[in-house]
């Protein structure tokens, strides 16, 4: 059994390292501003970003498969910049530099040894296919297919495909599914394969759509249309350029992906919506090959919502006009501390139906100290400190204007505002020796952190911690502190407006280990919510897996909200992989059996396929 | 299980500030005790027991001890009836020591629980055991406020500080008339604030006196870090710097309502006044364990500026001026003190005549500088009471 998941990097070997890519896909956007690896922007494939050479690496030194022609080219093409070296760090405390290295000595050493070259020869359907999408953006070569046979999901084991084809306009996809259904082949549309159901592997061709960028806003109507090839990050950057904001999940994923899937939420889900509330239109080629647009009368209902776990999907999205939101210069981050869940959600509820902020999630202890802290070592540190010396289990994230700031401030509750939150960021490394967080429990006492509403405490807090972006860049490897000093003193990095928007921390849940989540529609019903909470932990703890409670996102006016309950796994552990497989099942039961009993639960998988629908079929039929 | 001639002494509260200490002075002196008490999270009774005994150097008395989980608001303290009827055919006294010494308004529901509604189930006992005394741990602040000369009688007052006097003197009126209604003699221990041995400096609990004076300590270490680490740009906003010869000059006005006293006696003046009381009082009755030399927080701030290398620090009697600037250090340490600030200027005089008899005159000592630095350098040593077993 090869448990190295936890081992820290620096003691890991190029192997281990590239046998715990994330496959999150965040090394395709330049998140951090520090640029993104050349060659992939070059060459599109997968398999030329860090991510397809860790699968790569892993693929050869597992010995699955062997030197070809693409693998020298990819191999060869990386200048070893050390670019990854900082996304991934930043993320899950990896350094794919060795890797990269290590790529490069074996292909090396393979051809100074004067081994085989293996040649993968165009058969008639590849021969075809690049007819259409051109000779450089389709290909069967090993080096290139295997970087495309893993995808985020435990229940599905890796798949290589045949082939691998980079179409460039909807015409191009729709000549490949005709080619295809003549031909009787198999395909599967990837995004960047960052889904969490697990449904972007298979044999057969893959059809890859990280061409299609195309962005064009039309800001009268309130919408921009973007190519399927377009992530979250980028289309978030452009909106936010011209001054407006989209409602964006996972930054790496690819928006038509996200809303064909299971449709985009987030914090900002809040007020933005689900499903059919992102988009205003969308284009799709059929499974016959044929081009509809959805606002066609004659098109297929993707409106509507069918309880049905494997819905088919209803083709491939080609485009998608997605919403504009305003944003007001107002616009402010603040955190909500509570002792309980059942308190944390009574709030949550009020101000959703009292309409007051943008975004509001519930996290806990966990997922907000691995989110603030730059190592899975100071993460549980933190986590420790929150919920025994300051005594916050949970907090609420609010976005609002200063009209919402305003009335949670009028209702009572005490928060850490953007300024304390930016202190608490970058002074973490000294709450772990600070002494005086014991007189701050017992100064809650009388009222849960009341101290809080001490008006200058936010100034002794700051005083206190010394937060700085030095302090914080001492916690990480000596070699990339002077990069994430740098990184650090950029005020976006400490804003809770533009973390929510851009999210570029959330995969930091996977740090530890990968994750799968169990995520439910249902209404903030505080006994329901509860029994879930205690029931999947007990399902986790009877398979000896890790778990925790991730978010709770109000959405519809406070009606429902979506929560989300994480499992932890070794992907890299056989007998793990097969404990998580049996909680996700029971899971899921878990999940139909409320949905019967209740007639308002609705489990995630069930909207697999259907993001297209409106929330209100999916949330109230 | 009894010492020869010594009573056997049902004890609750034993894993508390006062229970502990007194627990183990009367081991020491050979009594046989049934710590009535509960299981921790992660420690059973006995386990949390012999770690007390153990920081008491006393681990040879375990013997002397016998733990049984009692759960005071139960029937019978929730205690199987077999080892119930054989708990009180071997009592003797009472010693009933626990409590719950929160201030807070919001847990007045839970310190009425612990200290009032709970009595039922340690009277009964006394009474199923045949008890020939009941031992009443209380404080001396059941006199409540707006009186000035609180005699050794039950309190008939109306308003108090917090919930914790309030409960503690509904306590006492309760108790002494189920002690009344069945015989049995009762003794009102009533001390003021304790800190930690006057000798030795050791304590086990590090709230009261002790709260000012860290949060005041922790204030400076804030400010020192930022002087010594970070240029002292916050410090120096707020007027605050080092003096050439090494003292940290923070200013801290502390408003107090009207010049008054603090009242404070240490631990182990508490516990051998007790064990006098419970030795010498055939009768019972109702005895105050208070200073009859006060200290002032005048004297307290000087000791501590003296001791923490600060200075500053001013008292101020007299209501605080409207609009008055504080700065965040000022701010902060209101805020700490708040729940303590009615004792800190104290007007009422406590009578001791009972206590005197029984005690044969046993005074507390005067709070003296030694003393205060005994006591905090230990305070800081254990960390507050964080480090406190290793
Ligand atoms: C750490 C983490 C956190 C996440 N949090 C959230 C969250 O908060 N909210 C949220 O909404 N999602 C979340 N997700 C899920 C993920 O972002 C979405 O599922 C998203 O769809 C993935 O995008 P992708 O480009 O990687 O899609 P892929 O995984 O490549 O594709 C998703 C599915 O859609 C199909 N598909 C892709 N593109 C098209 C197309 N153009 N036409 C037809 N079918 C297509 C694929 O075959 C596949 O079945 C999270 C994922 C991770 C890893
Ligand atoms: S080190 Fe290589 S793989 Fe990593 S970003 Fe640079 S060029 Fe790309």
């Amino acid at each position: 059994m090869q448990n190295f998941v936890n081992k820290s990097d620096d003691k890991k070997t190029p192997y281990e390292t590239a046998r715990n890519c994330r496959h999150y896909a965040m090394c395709k956007i330049d998140f951090l501003g520090s640029g993104v690896c050349e060659s992939g922007l070059e060459k599109q494939f997968v398999s030329f970003y860090p991510q397809g050479r860790m699968i790569l690496y892993e693929a050869l030194a597992g010995n699955k498969i062997s030197v070809t022609q693409k693998c020298i080219e990819i191999a060869g093409s990386c200048n070893l910049c050390g670019k990854c070296d900082y996304q991934c760090y930043f993320l899950n405390e990896m350094r794919p530099t060795k890797v990269m290295e290590a790529l490069k000595n074996h292909v090396e050493t393979y051809i100074k040894n004067g081994g085989k070259i293996k040649l993968s020869k165009d058969d008639d359907l590849l021969a075809e296919i690049k007819k259409i999408v051109g000779d450089n953006w389709a290909t069967n070569d090993e080096a290139i297919t295997v970087t495309y046979s893993h995808d985020l999901s435990a229940i599905s084991d890796p798949k290589v495909p045949d082939y691998v084809v980079m179409p460039n306009t909807k015409e191009e996809i729709s000549s490949l599914v005709k080619l295809f259904n003549k031909n009787k082949i198999t395909y599967t549309i990837r995004g960047n394969g960052q889904n969490l159901l697990g449904f972007a592997i298979n044999d057969g061709v893959i059809i890859d759509l990280n061409r299609m960028k195309t962005i064009e806003f039309d800001e009268k109507n309130w919408l921009v249309k973007v190519g399927p090839g377009v992530t979250a990050f980028d289309l978030q950057k452009q909106a936010q350029k011209r001054g407006y904001r989209i409602n964006a999940s996972e930054p790496a994923a690819l928006l038509c992906a996200n809303i064909m899937c299971s449709g985009i939420m987030s914090t900002f889900s809040t007020t933005y919506g689900i499903n059919a509330d992102n988009f205003i239109n969308a284009e799709f080629v059929n499974h016959s090959g044929s081009l509809f647009n959805l606002n066609e009368i004659s098109s297929p209902n993707l409106y509507s919502y069918k309880n049905l776990q494997h819905k088919d999907s209803p083709g491939i999205c080609v485009s998608a006009s997605i919403r504009l939101h305003p944003v007001t210069d107002d616009e402010k981050g603040i955190l909500v501390p509570f002792e309980t869940l059942n308190n944390a959600l009574d709030f949550i509820k009020d101000c959703s139906v009292r309409h007051i902020g943008l975004a509001l999630g519930i996290v806990g202890a966990e997922y907000i100290s691995t989110f603030l802290s730059p190592t899975k070592k100071m993460a549980s540190e933190i986590k420790n400190i929150f919920v025994d010396k300051l005594n916050i289990p949970w907090l609420v994230v609010v976005i609002g204007d200063k009209y919402a700031i305003r009335s949670i401030s009028e209702m009572g509750f005490p928060f850490f505002d953007q300024n304390m939150f930016k202190s608490l960021y970058l002074g973490l490394p000294s709450l772990k020796t600070a002494q005086w967080l014991d007189l701050v429990k017992e100064l809650s006492d009388d009222e849960p952190y009341s101290y809080l509403k001490v008006k200058s405490f936010a100034e002794l807090f700051e005083t206190a911690l010394s937060p700085s972006p030095r302090l914080y860049s001492q916690e990480v490897d000596k070699e990339l502190s002077p990069f994430f000093e740098k990184l650090f003193s950029r005020q976006e990095m400490t804003d809770l407006v533009w973390l929510n928007m851009y999210r570029i921390m959330s995969t930091r849940l996977g740090r530890k280990k990968p994750f799968l989540p169990a995520l439910i529609y249902l209404p903030i019903d505080n006994d329901l919510i509860n029994d879930f909470s205690d029931k999947f932990r007990l399902i986790a703890e009877k398979h000896g897996i890790d778990n925790d409670f991730g978010f709770i996102t109000p959405i519809d006016n406070g009606k429902r909200c979506i929560f989300e309950y994480d499992f932890f796994y070794d992907y890299n552990d056989p007998d793990e992989i097969q404990r998580i497989r049996q909680v996700a099942m029971e899971s899921n039961m878990l999940i139909d059996d409320y949905s019967v009993k209740t007639g308002t639960v609705k489990g995630h998988p069930y909207v697999l396929y259907q993001g297209f629908c409106r929330k209100e079929n999916l949330l109230y039929s | 299980m009894a010492g020869k001639n010594k009573p056997v002494i049902a004890l609750t509260g034993a894993t508390g500030f006062l229970g502990s200490h007194l627990m183990a002075t009367m081991l020491k002196k050979g009594y046989s005790i049934i710590v009535l008490g509960r299981t921790a999270k992660n420690e059973s009774l006995k386990e949390r027991i012999s770690r007390l005994l153990q920081w008491f150097g006393i681990d040879r008395c375990l013997d002397q001890v016998t733990c049984i989980d009692a759960d005071l608001s139960q029937y019978n303290l929730g205690i199987e009836n077999k080892e119930y009827s054989r708990l009180c055919s071997v009592a003797d006294y009472v010693i009933h020591c626990a409590s719950d010494t929160s201030f807070s308004e919001s847990k007045r529901e839970k310190v009425m629980a612990a200290n009032v509604n709970n009595l039922q189930g340690i009277l009964e006992f006394s009474k199923n055991a045949n008890v020939s005394f009941f031992h009443y741990i209380s404080t001396a602040y059941v006199a409540g406020t707006g009186v000035t000369y609180c005699k050794e009688i039950l309190s008939s007052a109306k308003s108090f500080t917090n919930v914790y006097e309030e409960s503690k003197a509904a306590a006492e009126n309760i108790i002494s008339l189920f002690c009344q209604k069945n015989s049995i003699s009762l003794s009102i221990i009533r001390p003021s604030i304790v800190y930690g041995d006057s000798q030795s400096g050791r304590s086990l609990k590090f709230n009261a006196l002790y709260f000012p004076i860290r949060s005041a300590q922790s204030i400076r270490d804030i400010y020192l870090n930022d002087l010594r680490n970070n240029g002292g740009i916050k410090a120096t906003k707020n007027g605050i710097y080092i003096d050439k010869d090494g003292y940290l000059f923070l200013p801290l006005k502390i408003y107090l309502p009207h010049e008054g006293d603090l009242n404070i006696i240490p631990v182990d003046y508490f516990v051998n006044a007790t064990i006098k009381i419970i030795e010498n009082c055939s009768q019972g009755g109702i005895y105050h364990l208070t200073n009859n030399f006060p200290t002032t927080m005048k004297i307290v701030a000087k000791y501590y500026e003296q001791l923490m290398k600060v200075r500053g620090v001013e008292i101020i009697y007299g209501p605080q001026p409207d609009n008055l600037l504080r700065n965040p250090a000022e701010e902060l340490f209101d805020r700490f003190i708040e729940p303590y600030r009615p004792y800190l200027s104290d007007n009422r005089v406590f009578d001791r005549t009972n206590t005197s008899l029984a005690t044969d005159n046993l005074n507390p000592p005067e709070f003296t500088y030694d003393i205060f630095k005994t006591c905090m350098e230990y305070a800081i040593e254990v960390n507050w009471g964080a480090s406190i077993f290793g």
